[in-house]
């Protein structure tokens, strides 16, 4: 090889340069830069590259803290989510927790938030749990029980992205203050930033957290203008439009305010075959799921299915807790008979029993009709005029959206392609029903009982956001607006999208006599 | 060095050039396959013949095509260059639920995945039974709801702005997808630079659809003759402007009678040749290969020949219905239903708006088929002679093809039915739901004005004069009629 390229001949020329002192002196003055920047980036790429997610071993640990994969392009810095609180004070007077997180003692981070090491910086973002854990307690002094894949009756996500984007917009968003905040809460735990932390990485870090804010904050503007979801409520589909960034404020207003409560997730297996969200747009999980995800955080470059796969696996067979207060079991049998007659045929035969027929769980990509997704039975959907509840949810999920849903993914064996824009309300199966409290898709009925009234009868104020249970009348404690130091949020069914009504008449119940409504709603606390 | 022989020297002359060689073929085999190899599309495209007429690539990705992953992320970095908020179902396009892409909107890889146009784009029908319902979408329909200008203008005035350029493209496309890096590489310096350039480049032809004194040709309508001047003949711009509706293409063997002419107003003699120029216009260039282009026109040909025009989809009065076929006999069976149907017909005495006559002449026909025959391809082409007026069309599937007249300026059947004067001045057409009740689409309803776009009878090329047909007949009269308009 040598012979036939002529590298003899090179020895020679480079030797004759070498010659030369000048050549000498010019080659060294080039060379001690070079290798001290070989150096620096030795010892600095094990750090950029990094790409390591706190990972655990027992899945219940893996769905309160584990990662989704969303840290990477949505990660807020460790550093920087514990100081925002401190670096804007007005804005959040509470600190973190009167957002109504769960967290767990001796924890840093709430249940929900995730931690991965990525290109230099921790980062944390939410996961599934933190729409889908909360607390109950059974009195007041209790101490709070923590239910896995319950909805997050006390966490207020939209406070959570008012205070974020108000805080960027926040003079004191910069790196002097964060910085200043960072340092102050790590001498608490007697650490110290680091100099390339402290000049480098946490102002870089800053600008571009503040850049990435204001234009989200940008997009969401509107949204946060319409009725506020309070705690345990989200709007679903409009943020989805943000993802396509369709223009909020040029939407048909029809399609705006549209909270909904955030579903339990227990139970998937004999949910499949259903219509799933609360108006039953699809009947794959997978497709909701990865839908869902893009609330942590992921794209698809970046979601973490091996990780997602695991929790999917998971809540196939997860159940909700038992009814934590005594049953009365004669009550509940003859309970039972009133709910055979009355329910059974939409919601199923008990909480436990509610499987679509076998042979249904798979649907076509495209198929034109859609007649078979309607229809009183448990998966299926109830025709809006006839379930007569609030309609904004279900406008909120327009035909252009479900459209354009069948392009993401694109590239991906799993592009969606199940989303169909339906025109009612699925009939839910109600396994953990008095976890799932307030009711109806938008949590406008804070209790079972005020369920069995006609509208006119139910409460047209109420709080949400306790997690104090109420046994008299299945749910959590709703009358009052404050409790044991916490507040709650004051529900007002006057509000766009909050409407109580519906739901209601002969055949749901609402003209049973008091007698057999105990009976009903005693059968229902065994669900 | 000097002991080396002559030999030697030669034999690493063609050592080098051996390795070049190979290290050449690998880049052209590379390069080749990167931007010019042609993967067939996915199976479920050609399933059918419904789905290969909405979603099977004719070659209109080759050059007018967009690359995939651009076309993909406009709609979310310049969502204020669309009509309204829902990417580009803000444009009307046919989009099934579940699909990756509206109807007449192919994928296929050449080199890159593209996304190109078929005919399905502008020929397929949106209707809805009611406001509480989903689309259906009939096959060969005229696309009422599709925006086609706000289209066009979009792909220019993304390319035009100073933010479409790769780094942001690449942003969005990373949040979207991953791609291998060599592809990144591509996309970053080719085909995102090619791509804004290619599209300028198409502003200049477009000029006409920028001008401030001409009306936007809204939902449903195409300003056809004058694309084919600037796009085909690329001639410069005159001052002519003549927007008119998309029309069926279905049922297309009625066109095999002699003395038929196609499109409004007579300006091709045949199916074969509209079908040509028309896929013609959709690729954007001559065929890479005429042979396999016109294999697709023939499959579309015979395609649409047999297909049948489709059914009322509501209730109909049977013997109202037949009541009114009498009256259709007398009234209207003369132009609609006899040889003249299909046929030249002078202006005179029909008298609808003549913006459209004004916008081709003799002379664009004789350049445009010598343009066509050029590529070597034959047909019998466009009519070279003057236009005289509109031919009266066949009315199968009349129900579906609302709003009425060559421009589309009247909404419904029944306000065809009433004096010029007496029909709507103002409406909104391409909003999709169904008016049982006046035969045509809603054009009034607050869901039409949202949706739709604002049709003035009285800018240019809006006219709703003439054919006042019919429109002194006593009202029951009309009523027969109407409903026997629906069993066509």
């Amino acid at each position: 090889m040598n012979e036939i390229f002529g590298a003899t001949d090179e020895q020679g020329w480079l030797a004759r340069l070498f010659a030369h002192a000048w050549v000498r002196v010019l080659a060294l003055l080039l060379a001690i830069p070079t290798a001290l920047a070989v150096l620096v980036a030795i010892f600095l790429l094990p750090r950029f590259l990094a790409d390591r997610p706190v990972e655990y071993s027992a899945i219940e640990e893996h769905f309160k803290y584990g990662s989704t994969g969303g840290e990477r392009v949505s990660g807020f810095p460790y550093w920087i989510f514990q100081a925002m609180p401190g670096v804007c004070p007005k804005l959040l007077p509470g600190g973190w927790p009167s957002l109504g997180f769960v967290y767990e003692e001796g924890r840093d981070l709430p249940v929900g938030m995730s931690r991965r090491n990525y290109q230099g910086v921790d980062r944390v973002f939410f996961n599934c749990a933190v729409c889908h854990t909360s607390t109950v307690r059974e009195t007041s002094e209790g101490k709070a029980r923590i239910v896995l894949g319950m909805p997050a009756n006390t966490f207020n996500i939209f406070g959570f992205t008012r205070f974020v984007f108000d805080c960027a917009k926040d003079p004191h968003f910069s790196s002097e203050f964060v910085v200043a905040e960072i340092d102050r809460l790590m001498q608490q735990r007697g650490e110290k930033l680091g100099l390339l932390d402290r000049y480098v990485v946490y102002p870089v870090a800053v600008a571009l957290m503040r850049e990435r804010l204001l234009m989200l904050a940008g997009r969401f503007a509107p949204l946060l203008q319409d009725t506020e979801w309070g705690p345990g409520r989200n709007d679903t589909f409009n943020p989805n439009k943000i993802l396509f960034n369709f223009p909020i404020s040029a939407l048909p207003p029809g399609e705006r305010n549209a909270p909904v409560d955030f579903p339990s997730i227990w139970l998937q297996k004999p949910r499949q075959g259903m219509q799933l969200h609360w108006d039953g747009n699809n009947i794959m999980a997978e497709e909701r799921n990865k839908n869902a995800a893009f609330g942590t955080g992921t794209t698809p470059p970046t979601i973490d299915l091996v990780a997602i796969g695991r929790l999917e696996e998971w809540l196939l067979t997860l159940q909700p807790p038992a009814y934590v207060f005594p049953i009365d079991q004669s009550k509940a049998a003859r309970g039972q008979v009133i709910y055979a007659e009355y329910c059974a045929g939409c919601h199923g035969a008990n909480g436990r029993e509610f499987s679509a027929p076998p042979g249904t769980e798979q649907r076509e990509c495209v198929n034109g009709n859609d007649d078979d997704l309607y229809g009183p039975r448990v998966g299926k959907i109830t025709r809006l005029e006839y379930i007569g509840t609030d309609r904004r949810r279900l406008d909120s999920f327009s035909y252009d959206l479900a459209a354009n849903l069948g392009t993401v993914y694109a590239g991906y064996p799993y592009r969606y392609c199940h989303y169909r824009k339906t025109y009612g309300y699925a009939n839910m199966p109600l396994d953990g029903v008095w976890l799932r409290a307030p009711y109806l898709h938008n949590g406008s009925v804070p209790s079972l009982r005020a369920l069995l009234e006609p509208t006119k009868a139910r409460p047209s104020v109420f709080y949400r956001g306790n997690d104090v249970y109420d046994p008299k009348n299945v749910g959590f404690v709703s009358d009052l607006p404050e409790q044991g130091g916490r507040t709650f949020w004051r529900y007002d069914t006057t509000q766009l999208g909050n409407s109580n009504t519906g739901h209601e008449g002969k055949e749901f119940g609402t003209y049973l006599s008091p007698q057999d409504k105990d009976a009903l709603i005693e059968f229902m606390k065994t669900f | 060095m000097s002991g080396r022989t002559s030999g030697w020297r030669w034999r690493k002359i063609l050592s080098w050039l051996g390795l070049l060689l190979v290290a050449g073929a690998a880049l052209g085999y590379y390069g080749w396959t990167k931007f010019f190899r042609e993967e067939p599309q996915e199976a479920w495209v050609n399933a059918t013949p419904e789905s290969r007429f909405r979603y099977g690539s004719i070659g209109g990705e080759r050059d007018a095509g967009v690359p995939y992953w651009i076309f993909y992320v406009l709609p979310r970095m310049f969502p204020e260059k669309l009509p309204g908020p829902g990417g580009y179902a803000s444009l009307g396009v046919s989009w099934e639920q579940g699909k990756e892409l509206p109807i007449g909107f192919t994928k296929k890889t050449v080199g890159f995945p593209r996304v190109g146009n078929t005919c399905a784009a502008c020929h397929t029908t949106n209707y809805r039974v009611s406001a509480e319902s989903n689309p259906a979408f009939v096959t060969a329909g005229p696309g009422h709801t599709l925006n086609l200008v706000a289209f066009f203008r979009f792909l220019v005035d993304c390319a035009k702005d100073p933010r479409f350029n790769a780094d942001n493209l690449m942003r969005e496309i990373d949040l979207v997808t991953d791609l291998p890096w060599d592809e990144r590489l591509a996309y970053r310096f080719l085909i995102i630079p090619m791509t804004k350039k290619r599209l300028v480049e198409r502003e200049k032809q477009f000029a006409w659809i920028y001008r401030k004194d001409f009306t936007d040709w809204g939902r449903g309508r195409d300003d056809s003759m004058n694309l084919t001047k600037y796009f085909m003949l690329e001639l410069p711009m005159d001052d002519s402007f003549g927007p008119d509706d998309i029309p069926p293409i279905w049922n297309l063997k009625k066109y095999d009678a002699p003395g038929t002419t196609m499109n409004h107003a007579g300006d091709s003699w045949d199916a074969h040749s509209v079908i040509i120029d028309s896929a013609l216009g959709v690729l954007g260039a001559p065929p890479k290969d005429n042979d396999e282009f016109l294999g697709h026109v023939k499959w579309l040909q015979e395609y649409l020949t047999a297909l049948p025009p489709p059914r009322y989809p509501f209730e109909i009065d049977a013997s109202r219905a037949e009541a009114g076929k009498v009256v259709f006999d007398q009234q209207c069976a003369r132009c609609h239903a006899s040889d003249k149907t299909g046929r030249r017909m002078a202006l005179a005495g029909v008298d609808t708006d003549r913006a459209r006559l004004g916008t081709w002449n003799k002379s664009n026909a004789i350049a445009a088929n010598k343009v066509v025959s050029k590529m070597g391809i034959q047909r019998k082409g466009l009519v070279e002679e003057e236009l005289v007026g509109y031919n009266p069309p066949f009315l199968d599937g009349i129900w579906v093809r609302a709003p009425y007249l060559h421009n589309g300026s009247v909404p419904t059947l029944r306000d065809l039915l009433r004096p010029a004067d007496q029909r709507p001045k103002v409406f909104w057409r391409g909003y999709d739901v169904y008016d049982q009740a006046n035969v045509g689409f809603e054009a009034q309803s607050e869901g039409a004005r949202r949706v739709g776009t604002k049709h003035d009878t009285a800018l240019r090329g809006n006219g709703n004069v003439g054919h006042e047909f019919g429109t002194a007949l006593p009202q029951p009269d009309k009523d027969a009629l109407i409903e026997y308009l629906k069993t066509l």
